[in-house]
């Protein structure tokens, strides 16, 4: 088993009365227990050009959800240092929200099959704004990964 | 505005046969500018204990601004590796916060649509009848429609907010709903008249409501106590 930890600072000193000092970090581990993740995508460094929806990790295949209710987490950053350059990410067609320039997300990742039964298996998709170039990183560290056939 | 810093680090010594290991850093700005977020919902924490398991909305689209750069904190307090609170975003799944679990992810919010209606306060009122919506009471104090669509209006409605002018009120949901095919009508509204007078409240304009698709829901894994901490920065 491998040992990767996510830790989370949140800070400022001006946003409520008192100080906000927030601190956190967690092992990741395999889907209640405490043995480690011990698989990832790696991290993708990516340059996208078109405002195009894409498949952010497109292993999954269809009808097949061995690895649902996993414990996979995704963690993706706009990398853009242009404030009004955004990306929308949605999940199962549903956004969640937009990553603006330097904006980042980490969250956990079930791949359940969307609400209303289209197969989409909780596709993560990431949308960029603009079509004149955006750099993005992302990375899924999970339980495994389903590959499709090379047929 | 207020500076805001947030940053994530992740690492592994021993998950690639190179070490894992980086670090990014955000200042929280609100949507396409360099203007710090200034909102918050407070850093919370949340007891979910039901039998049976019982979902809570956590965050609604109607309390942040749609298509905003807000951002949600979320961790399981839980120490039994076994207990898990599921996210969803309006009816998807997220995925599941395991205890020690946590996630920072943007939010845009996005709101539906709040019903709305007016209410026309008319005919003869006698004072001391009354007007009954929403389960608040209101006793006329004199024959003037328009002075009761104020008192009306000075009401704290459970579920709806209201304006007035002259002897109409118009009422506006607090949350955005999907209604169905109804909406608030006229015999929605109890009138009890004394001495035979013609008192009545007109219902017009009323609008359906559209529910948001972007609320943030929680549900637990057990019916025994398990804590959720929680923060909104939002617009």
């Amino acid at each position: 088993m491998a040992v990767t930890t996510a830790a989370l600072t949140i800070s400022s000193s001006d946003l409520v009365g008192d100080a906000l000092s927030l601190t956190t970090s967690n092992t990741l581990n395999k889907v209640g227990s405490t043995v480690g993740i011990d698989q990832t995508t790696g991290m993708s460094v990516v340059y996208l050009t078109a405002t195009t929806n894409i498949d952010v990790f497109p292993t999954l295949i269809e009808g097949s959800l061995a690895f649902q209710d996993k414990a996979s987490w995704v963690y993706i950053c706009n990398k853009s240092t242009d404030a009004t350059e955004f990306a929308t990410i949605t999940i199962s067609g549903n956004v969640i929200g937009r990553l603006y320039g330097g904006d980042f997300l980490w969250m956990p990742w079930s791949q359940s099959e969307d609400s209303a039964a289209e197969n989409l298996h909780g596709d993560i998709e990431l949308a960029p704004s603009v079509a004149t170039g955006m750099w993005f990183d992302w990375i899924c560290v999970n339980e495994g990964t389903e590959y499709p056939d090379a047929a | 505005m207020a500076t805001i810093n947030a940053t994530l680090t992740l690492s592994s010594g021993d998950l690639l046969t190179s070490n894992l290991a980086f670090s990014v850093a955000s200042t929280l700005s609100t949507a396409g500018t360099a203007t710090g977020l200034s909102k918050t919902s407070g850093l919370a924490r949340t007891n979910f204990t039901n039998n049976p398991i019982q979902s809570k909305i956590l965050y609604r689209s109607d309390d942040a601004k749609s298509n905003g750069a807000n951002k949600i904190y979320l961790k399981n307090l839980s120490t039994t590796a076994a207990e898990y609170f599921t996210v969803f975003i309006d009816q998807e799944e997220m995925g599941r916060l395991y205890a020690g679990d946590w996630a920072f992810f943007p939010w845009t919010a996005v709101g539906g649509t709040k019903e709305t209606f007016i209410a026309t306060i008319g005919g003869t009122w006698v004072a001391g009848e009354t007007w009954e919506f929403d389960g608040v009471l209101v006793t006329a104090a004199d024959t003037t429609v328009a002075n009761i669509a104020t008192q009306i209006n000075g009401e704290n409605f459970p579920n709806w907010t209201t304006t007035v002018s002259g002897a109409a009120v118009t009422f506006t949901a607090r949350h955005s709903v999907d209604t169905g095919t109804v909406v608030t009508a006229t015999a929605d509204m109890v009138i009890v008249q004394t001495g035979g007078s013609d008192a009545t409240s007109v219902v017009s304009s009323a609008a359906m409501g559209v529910a948001t698709t972007s609320d943030i829901m929680i549900v637990p894994s057990v019916v025994t106590t398990i804590d959720l901490e929680h923060m909104l920065f939002n617009e």
